[in-house]
């Protein structure tokens, strides 16, 4: 009986791991129905926090971790967060395989001239403002980069009314607005650079599609994305978002990421996201005093004049 | 005591060279591992702005000048869920920072731990984890 009992345990804690590995499962457990908003949609609203210890891709020995953080030279320490044991008020964070779920092997199908667009730009920080990420520009982390889990202001709060759907994002905040109404994508002379959203229910899931990028941005701007971090977004860029209950304290989120022009193949990322009702979303008035920039800027003609 | 102040600066290096930062910008960038700062002096002001505050401090340099610096800190909301908050550090309070000095050769830093007058310690820098 002993071990009987003994092998059940272990059957059940392998497979925890391994669902662990598979990554989040974002899909609306057995049973659950999602409370509804007066309109009648599925009620997603509320405070939602995604801190975790999980990379962004499945890690590689060809990976370049100080190139990507800025750092080539190996000189300090990198940009922004990686990989984080605990968020930022000590709770300890679950590490699952990688937030990229597809393709199968976790690595994203990046073209070979967009990596080395973003070598030149990360190997060229000091020297121009504009080869900075928008993030660090304070423009904007972009879509889907906004959800993209940081090591710090990885809140979110989603609001619904009729027809639409809003999401703040702390880091560095942003709100988009997403029609659910059914109108059309904007005419694709419009170009932005977080896209233009349109939602619709499928069942109880929010399903976005995201059209009419511009070319200025990137697909990822933090550290955690590693690899992905810096690859620039093109007008051909197509994204589908899919939010899903999945229970009472849980949000599941996917993105399928396409564009033609940098990568060979659509990709996903699949996370998580827990409610925190007291979680306090901070203002972030990323300019008031961005002074990264011309500090790294004169770093770099410090570097020139030391050079001569 | 020298060599116990190389290794110690020497662990600072390393530690610092380990652990991910909480920025949104590069350290290496902006600042250079290899020189790490321990400054005491008098706090002047606390800029909380984003996406980074900043203390700012004079600090009495060996032939008596005053010189003032900038140490550069995590973000405001990260400082404050922290426990940081805007009584941490009133001017005038006389802390010691340790931090690593911009690459530009200004009087600017990037901060780590800050010790108060009755010897706590704060850490004000990106990554929490090096306060440990």
């Amino acid at each position: 009986m002993r071990t009987h009992i003994a092998r059940v345990i272990a059957s059940i804690a392998l497979a925890a791991a391994v669902s662990a590995c598979e990554g989040a499962n974002t899909n609306a457990q057995e049973g659950y129905a999602p409370p509804r908003t007066p309109d009648g949609q599925p009620d997603l609203q509320g405070i939602w926090t995604n801190y975790t210890a999980t990379p962004f891709e499945v890690p590689d020995p060809s990976d370049n971790p100080r190139l990507y953080a800025g750092d080539p030279d190996g000189t300090g320490r990198g940009t922004g967060p990686s990989s984080f044991l605990n968020d930022t008020v000590d709770r300890k964070l679950t590490k699952g395989r990688s937030l990229v779920v597809d393709p199968p092997s976790g690595r994203v199908p990046i073209m070979a001239w967009a990596e080395e667009h973003r070598t030149a730009r990360l190997l060229s920080i000091q020297d121009h403002y504009a080869n900075h990420t928008p993030w660090e520009r304070c423009i904007t982390r972009g879509v889907p980069g906004g959800i993209f889990p940081t090591g710090y202001g990885s809140g979110y709060q989603i609001l619904q009314g009729p027809g639409h759907v809003a999401i703040v994002y702390e880091m560095i905040h942003e709100a988009r607005i997403i029609p659910t109404d059914g109108r059309a994508h904007a005419g694709s002379g419009i170009r932005l650079w977080n896209g233009d959203s349109r939602g619709r229910w499928e069942g109880d899931t929010l399903v976005v599609d995201i059209a009419n990028f511009n070319d200025k941005g990137n697909i990822a701007t933090n550290a955690a994305a590693q690899r992905v971090r810096a690859i620039p977004q093109t007008e051909t860029l197509y994204v589908v978002e899919r939010f899903t209950r999945v229970d009472e304290n849980t949000l599941g989120y996917e993105a399928t990421i396409e564009d033609p022009k940098v990568f060979t193949a659509p990709w996903k990322v699949a996370m998580t996201l827990q409610r925190e009702p007291d979680y306090k979303i901070f203002e972030y008035a990323c300019h008031e005093g961005n002074l990264a920039i011309p500090n790294t800027l004169s770093a770099g003609r410090a570097r020139d004049k030391a050079a001569r | 005591m020298r060599t116990p102040l190389l290794f110690a600066a020497a662990t600072l290096v390393v530690v610092a060279a380990g652990m991910p930062l909480r920025a949104h910008h590069a350290f290496a960038a902006e600042f250079d591992g290899s020189k790490p700062v321990k400054l005491t002096g008098t706090v002047t002001k606390m800029d909380w702005i984003n996406p980074h505050a900043w203390l700012h401090m004079d600090v009495k340099a060996s032939d008596g000048k005053v010189v003032a610096w900038m140490i550069e800190g995590g973000a405001p909301n990260a400082l404050l869920r922290r426990g940081w908050n805007r009584r941490s550090v009133p001017p005038g309070t006389v802390v010691t920072v340790e931090g690593f000095r911009a690459k530009d050769g200004s009087t600017r830093a990037s901060g780590g731990a800050v010790t108060l007058p009755d010897g706590t310690k704060l850490f004000i820098g990106a990554s929490p984890e090096e306060g440990k």
